[in-house]
């Protein structure tokens, strides 16, 4: 079940980075976080952590469903661009991404091997941080870029319940609570100038 | 209490930056006072006072980088009382800078007082977001396009410190369990790290996310580039406040660092940090405005804080910071004034300065300009000569004394390039250009008076004696 959620969240991520429409990009970092909920869930239900729990359902509530829906507003209010073609070229992207994990598997094997639990997953976590950057270089618009470092955050968020077994609870909620400082500063870097009140 | 009270005047700001009366920006720089009630009085509580439970922790350290933090903060508070006199702001984005301001100012508390590797990372990227809505209250496109760049880099940057710190409590939570995440843990059982390949890993990610952060190789201008586009005060803010937050972070992780393989972090961060003023040197000989040499030469001093920490010179290291803490936002917030006239004209820059307000602003900033490139009596001078002799100490206990000697000489010939550079701009600044008048105000003055009075303070023996006993 597991590896199943962990493959889909993969799978959501790498479509992301072929996306060039900003709605379907919106789309697919909400079902990667979707599948990132589900795992924290499953992850916490396994090892008995009410903690983990919790933040799978903060997890879907405001990554999944939230932040995508405000997002979707934000590009409506402000008008933002909604095609955004990647600069770079998808038979490029094609090569570069397979790249890009074997070269993680093989860069973080040292890393992987000292950590007991869930090593795959370390190593698919990491290899979704170099791709969530990938996402961020290949955009020139600022949507996009935003997307792509939520998508940062998606991945360190797995990292953390795949090489630790979820962070402490504090640390968890802070990192929500600055997420939402992030939507409102980003909400306000989208206003036009107001030189006037 | 004493969080309520640390948290107290950036409370009354957030909540005053609301009322639309002009007169209520009085109030914000006046509060900004009450900070130094609850700094002083963990000065005389017994060390390590628990502010709260184990995660926010006073001890020596921190309490000596808020004092500082806490001065420059005031400073700055009384400085932006004139914003609107030197640069075109609306009375709304103002009131909206103060409250970001204030936010900024919490994350910044968590963060220095912090015991929890989490906390850290929360009122530093807390922070970090705070300042990006600074940057685009200067309404211009240049402001607007590096206050997205500060974003999404600087989030790169807090991704690449959260990465690490999971990686370090990865390598610890076999023995330390969910209290992983304590510094003071940490360096207490630094030995019985079972990973410690695994806790390297993590701290070089740390590390090189809070170097990124303060403009260190390869990403030297970004700092500069948006300290130009933004406000003074910000840079000031930058260079004063924040990049204090982000050097605890560095102090806390290389001293558990240090306690688990010296070597490794030696020859790590002193690459790093050699290749970094190498380069800034460079960039600082081409700089050709106030707030790119000034934020340059910020790279170039918090490299040389890094290089005293890890060469085993803390007192160096805390005496550099403070100075530069000091320094720095004093001359970036005389630059609002030195530009006020024909922005970017370093060419008699320093002329046009009349009345008792001029006068005294002539002298402080001439005073500034030389302290920052060290001539004595300025404390960088003492902190560099301490730094310098403690690294040729720790090269002959290392038996690597040739090459230690080699590196300080480089160093040296790098520091000279910058003092060379410094040297021809002050002289641009007085003898050069044309005249024209400029106004200064008094709350400048006193901004300026502050930060010449720490200076001061900073040379007393017994506040060198008190830093030297910190660590």
């Amino acid at each position: 079940m597991i590896d199943f959620f962990i493959g889909l969240f993969l799978a959501t991520l790498i479509v992301a980075i072929f996306t060039n429409r900003l709605y379907r990009l919106l789309l697919w970092y909400s079902l990667n976080s979707l599948t990132l909920g589900i795992l924290a869930l499953s992850i916490g239900k396994s090892i008995n952590d009410n903690a983990l729990i919790i933040t799978g359902v903060v997890t879907i509530i405001l990554k999944a469903i939230v932040i995508p829906y405000v997002l979707k507003n934000f590009a409506q209010k402000f008008n933002l661009t909604r095609q955004i073609n990647p600069k770079i070229k998808i038979q490029h992207t094609i090569m570069l991404i397979p790249a890009i994990l074997v070269f993680t598997f093989y860069l973080s094997a040292p890393i992987v091997n000292m950590i007991q639990a869930n090593t795959n997953y370390v190593a698919i976590s990491i290899s979704s941080l170099f791709l969530a950057l990938l996402l961020i270089m290949e955009h020139k618009t600022t949507a996009p870029r935003i997307i792509g470092f939520l998508t940062i955050e998606n991945s360190l968020f797995l990292l953390g319940i795949t090489a630790t077994n979820g962070m402490p609870m504090l640390v968890e909620l802070g990192i929500f609570f600055d997420l939402l400082m992030a939507i409102v500063v980003i909400n306000l870097l989208f206003q036009k100038e107001e030189m006037s009140l | 209490m004493i969080l309520t009270l640390l948290f107290l005047p950036a409370l009354i700001i957030f909540g005053v930056s609301f009322i639309k009366k002009t007169k209520s920006k009085y109030i914000l720089a006046l509060s900004s006072f009450l900070i130094l009630l609850p700094t002083i009085k963990l000065f005389f509580l017994p060390k390590p006072y628990n502010i709260v439970g184990d995660y926010l922790v006073a001890d020596n350290l921190n309490t000596y980088i808020l004092l500082v933090s806490s001065i420059v903060g005031i400073a700055v508070a009384l400085a932006m009382l004139t914003l609107n006199k030197h640069v075109h702001i609306s009375p709304k984005s103002y009131r909206r800078f103060y409250r970001f301001f204030a936010t900024f100012w919490i994350g910044l508390i968590l963060s220095i007082l912090s015991n929890h590797m989490g906390i850290y990372w929360i009122g530093l990227e807390l922070a970090t977001l705070s300042t990006v809505y600074m940057i685009k209250t200067n309404y211009t496109s240049a402001a607007s396009k590096e206050a997205w760049n500060y974003m999404i880099v600087g989030a790169i940057a807090i991704s690449l410190v959260l990465f690490g710190i999971i990686l370090i409590y990865a390598s610890v939570k076999p023995i330390l369990g969910e209290e992983g995440m304590n510094f003071a843990l940490l360096l207490q059982n630094a030995k019985n790290i079972p990973s410690p390949f695994l806790f390297e890993i993590g701290f070089a990610l740390t590390t090189i996310g809070m170097f990124i952060k303060m403009g260190f190789f390869p990403m030297n201008l970004w700092l500069s580039n948006i300290e130009r586009a933004s406000y003074y005060p910000v840079a000031a803010l930058f260079s004063g406040i924040l990049e204090s937050a982000v050097i605890i972070g560095f102090f806390r992780f290389s001293q558990i660092a240090m306690k688990v393989n010296y070597d490794h972090v030696f020859v790590f961060v002193f690459i790093y940090t050699v290749l970094t003023i190498f380069i800034v040197a460079f960039l600082i000989y081409r700089a050709k405005d106030f707030m790119r040499l000034f934020s340059l030469s910020g790279v170039e001093h918090m490299a040389l804080i890094v290089i005293f920490w890890v060469s085993n010179a803390p007192f160096a290291a805390l005496l550099h910071f403070a100075a530069h803490a000091f320094l720095k936002p004093a001359l970036f917030l005389s630059t609002g004034v030195l530009e006020s006239n024909g922005k970017y004209k370093i060419a008699g820059a320093l002329k046009g300065f009349y009345g008792k307000n001029g006068k005294i602003f002539y002298f402080l900033v001439s005073l500034f300009l030389l302290a920052i490139i060290s001539l004595p009596p300025s404390p960088m001078f003492f902190s560099e000569l301490y730094g310098f002799g403690a690294m040729v100490t720790t090269a002959k206990d290392g038996n690597h004394i040739l090459f230690m000697i080699g590196a300080i000489l480089f160093l040296l010939i790098l520091l000279s390039i910058i003092f060379y550079r410094f040297v021809a701009i002050y002289q641009s600044m007085k003898y050069e250009g044309t005249e024209v008048e400029k106004k200064v105000y008094f709350s400048e003055i006193l901004a300026l008076g502050i930060f010449a009075v720490s200076l001061v303070v900073l040379l007393i023996p017994n506040v060198l004696e008190y830093i030297k006993g910190i660590v």
